[in-house]
């Protein structure tokens, strides 16, 4: 199965993450999920930046929170509304919101 | 042409993951898919006409008009509806007012589903 993920907070989201099995696990950061994307802790990047190569964060939802596309971990593809609908149908299966 | 169905289940003025829930609908119609929405929990309240659109605070009719009026079928569960006091007559025009039967159909029907909320 091919699984993307929908992680919407900060702190939430990493336990039920841990719980998921997936052949291809895309997370997509949204809303206050971009704080993953952007933020060091005592100078650590998140943790769920480690669970898959494909990692993605909204756009839109980056400067609502007074950051930039640059803030961004080099990992992480920053997409737009339409750049997720073409993953939802093109690259994965399922589809999930944490 | 592909069908997204997407089950909105939280509060609605100023929720995020509601105006994600329509931002996604519009960028999906956009592209040519076939979109349905179900509003269930406290996102029915969004579909209550005459809403007043303050500025800088999102609000729902105006962006559910534009997506009914692009071919986004949009469905309240009802009961979830009266059980909040808003009746059928006080509601948006052509959104469709039904019980979860609609949802589960539209799911089966569907190439994707994203489920956004809910205890």
């Amino acid at each position: 199965m091919k699984l993307a993920v929908f992680v919407s907070d900060f702190k939430l989201a990493s336990d039920t993450l841990d719980r998921l099995k997936a052949d291809k696990l895309g997370i997509i950061f949204v809303a206050n999920g971009v704080y993953h994307a952007t933020t060091k802790e005592n100078g650590k990047a998140s943790h769920l930046l480690e669970k898959t190569p494909n990692l993605y964060a909204m756009s839109e939802d980056i400067q609502t929170r007074g950051m930039k596309d640059a803030d961004v971990d080099k990992r992480v593809r920053v997409v737009n509304y339409g750049d997720v609908v073409d993953l939802i149908f093109n690259e994965y299966d399922k589809t999930a919101w944490l | 042409m592909a069908t997204l169905t997407i089950g909105c289940f939280p509060g609605l003025v100023g929720n995020m993951t509601y105006d994600f829930a329509l931002k996604l609908a519009e960028a999906a119609v956009n592209k040519g898919h076939k979109v349905n929405i179900w509003f269930s929990g406290n996102a029915v309240g969004s579909v209550k006409a005459h809403q007043k659109h303050l500025k800088d605070y999102s609000t729902g009719e105006k962006h559910l008009k534009a997506l009914i009026e692009k071919g986004v079928e949009i469905c309240t569960c009802e009961a979830c509806t009266v059980a909040r006091g808003i009746q059928k007559p006080e509601g948006i025009e052509k959104v469709q007012w039904n019980a979860m039967h609609w949802y589960l159909a539209k799911i089966h029907a569907s190439d994707r589903v994203l489920q956004i909320g809910g205890e």
